[in-house]
């Protein structure tokens, strides 16, 4: 089999029960080609990780779904990513709202300079005008979801900076969910944790799968074999496989996934 | 000697030639502050804050210069703090890569190494001249050109070293970008920024060369900065070239103040942006 000949199996969620998909999607990093015709269906609520060798363009399709590498003149996708129903790449997506329903949380963690209540609150006062009170609620009820708040109910007030690593990229994503997205985006959140702060978080991803859709980019197979419910195997900027995790680790169809999770390559 | 020996030993020298090298740097300042306290405290009493500069011979203070500095350095500072900032953060976040982007880098390196009397003579010709006389308004112009550039460069320096990592996760909350730089990347860059700040201050603190023939001087108290206006370095200037001691002493206070003055706002810089996030 050489390199750019492909097989490609994909294994979709049942058509009712789809919230985003990438429809035959290209990118490019100015002239750089990095993503070919990916096709990935991903099931409402519950977990769909993206796994293969780095370079293969996990990131850079999890960063097509919020359109953040809008940011960088140059990089532009073609294709389809329906969210919703919706093409948001579209010319008249209004992105503001967009991130809104797509949250992300990135490999190292990005806690702002504020305090720990200003963290979670700085999204929320985008988009509406709270009292006290009820911001109040908001920062409790998405510092609970994000399995921070008894750590952190005593200091609000303290910086965000003031946090562990592993606490600090809780706090990013109490901060990602306090805003209600329909999706949230991790791009390897837990590279930068140590093993008792990435099994906390994911303790926090299995709570919010049950009304969250969650996408996670992640190197450690382990991790996408124990959290997901979906899993799609990337090489060369291609989507080789994609179906139930289950199906994809213990019988795969295609036959450079099994080397993969083999550890025959990557 | 053998490799190991010779080794050990350029490395001992070379150990104490940095160290001597530093020695005189600091002995050269060490002999500077011993000089301005020992003939400058002398001068320092209460007269020098509550009696202006007086004729020769006779007793008087500071205090019309003092107040003509601090408004002077005030005025040019909240200049070069607007449009050193602004100028700083299109370069850093918008516009530095564009090929006019190059240009005002350019323009702005040139402005910084710009010897301070030709920004004197550029305010007197545009200021002054139109104006129809010396004032205030075109000594504080001519002190903020000189600070401006100081902060635009310091300003897109510590832009840049903010992580991008922290404005994607602006932007992916929905932020526009300009709310991102507001409340995340300004927050963050602070300290460094009011760096920047301080260093445009110290700068124009001590600059004599651009009031010369803008600000002039004022033997008198004016809070009036359309007129002819006193400041310290404009009163240190003839002082301590005249031949009557009471000049000579109150120049050596005059300048004592200026060094305490840029000490006293560089600690309390450092104060207000100290690591606050740790504690």
């Amino acid at each position: 089999m050489s390199d750019t000949d492909f097989q490609s199996v994909i294994t979709p969620p049942p058509a009712d029960q789809l919230v985003l998909e990438t429809r035959n999607l290209n990118f490019y990093y100015g002239t750089h080609q990095s993503l070919f015709g990916v096709s990935m269906p991903v099931k409402r609520n519950g977990i769909t990780a993206l796994i293969g060798p780095s370079g293969c363009g996990k990131s850079t399709l999890l960063r097509t779904m919020n359109r953040i590498y809008d940011l960088y003149p140059g990089q532009r996708a073609e294709g389809e990513i329906l969210v919703d129903g919706e093409n948001i790449l579209g010319p008249k997506v209004d992105l503001t709202s967009l991130r809104a329903r797509v949250g992300m949380v990135f490999q190292k963690p990005t806690p702002f300079p504020m305090s720990i209540y200003d963290n979670v609150a700085f999204g929320v006062k985008l988009y509406h005008k709270k009292s006290k009170s009820q911001m109040d609620e908001v920062v409790e009820k998405a510092l609970r979801r994000a399995a921070l708040w008894d750590e952190v109910k005593d200091k609000l007030t303290k910086s965000g900076l003031s946090l562990s690593g592993g606490q600090q990229q809780r706090l990013c994503v109490a901060r990602g969910i306090a805003v209600e997205p329909e999706i949230l985006l991790l791009d390897e959140p837990a590279s930068a944790l140590d093993p008792i702060s990435t099994a906390k978080l994911e303790d926090t991803l299995e709570e919010l799968k049950r009304d969250l859709t969650i996408i996670i980019v992640t190197h450690n197979l382990q991790q996408a074999a124990r959290l997901s419910d979906y899993t799609g195997f990337m090489y060369l900027g291609k989507m080789v496989e994609y179906g139930p995790t289950e199906e994809l680790f213990v019988k795969p169809k295609v036959e450079r996934t099994s080397d993969y999770i083999g550890g025959r390559f990557g | 000697m053998d490799r190991a020996l010779r080794r050990k030993f350029a490395n001992q020298a070379f150990v104490v030639i940095c160290t001597g090298a530093a020695l005189v740097a600091l002995a050269a300042l060490a002999l500077i502050m011993f000089s301005l306290l020992t003939k400058g405290v002398g001068g320092v009493d209460l007269m020098l804050f509550t009696a202006d500069t007086p004729a020769p011979d006779s007793p008087g203070g500071l205090r019309n210069a003092i107040v003509g500095s601090i408004l002077m350095c005030g005025v040019a500072m909240m200049i070069a703090v607007v449009i050193g900032v602004l100028a700083g953060t299109w370069l850093a976040e918008i516009g530095g890569n564009t090929p006019y982007g190059h240009v005002v880098r350019f323009l702005n390196d040139v402005l910084l190494s710009a010897p301070s009397i030709l920004i004197g003579l550029f305010v007197y010709w545009w200021v002054v001249v139109p104006m129809g006389g010396f004032s205030g308004w075109a000594g504080a112009i001519a002190l903020g050109i000189l600070a401006t550039p100081i902060v635009t460069r310091t300003t897109e320096d510590i832009l840049n070293l903010q992580p991008n990592a922290l404005r994607e996760a602006g932007m992916a909350l929905g932020a526009s970008q300009w709310v991102t730089v507001r409340s995340i990347i300004w927050k963050a860059a602070g300290a460094g920024m009011l760096t920047g700040g301080l260093l445009g201050f110290a700068r124009i603190s001590g600059e004599t060369a651009p009031l010369l023939f803008t600000a002039l001087n004022n033997q008198f108290l004016s809070f009036d900065m359309s007129k002819p206006f006193a400041s310290l370095p404009g009163a240190i200037y003839p002082f301590a070239m005249s031949p009557y001691e009471t000049w000579n002493t109150l120049a050596w206070a005059g300048a004592l103040l200026i060094t305490l003055a840029v000490l006293g706002v560089n600690i309390l810089g450092r104060w207000l942006a100290r690591d606050k996030d740790h504690k």
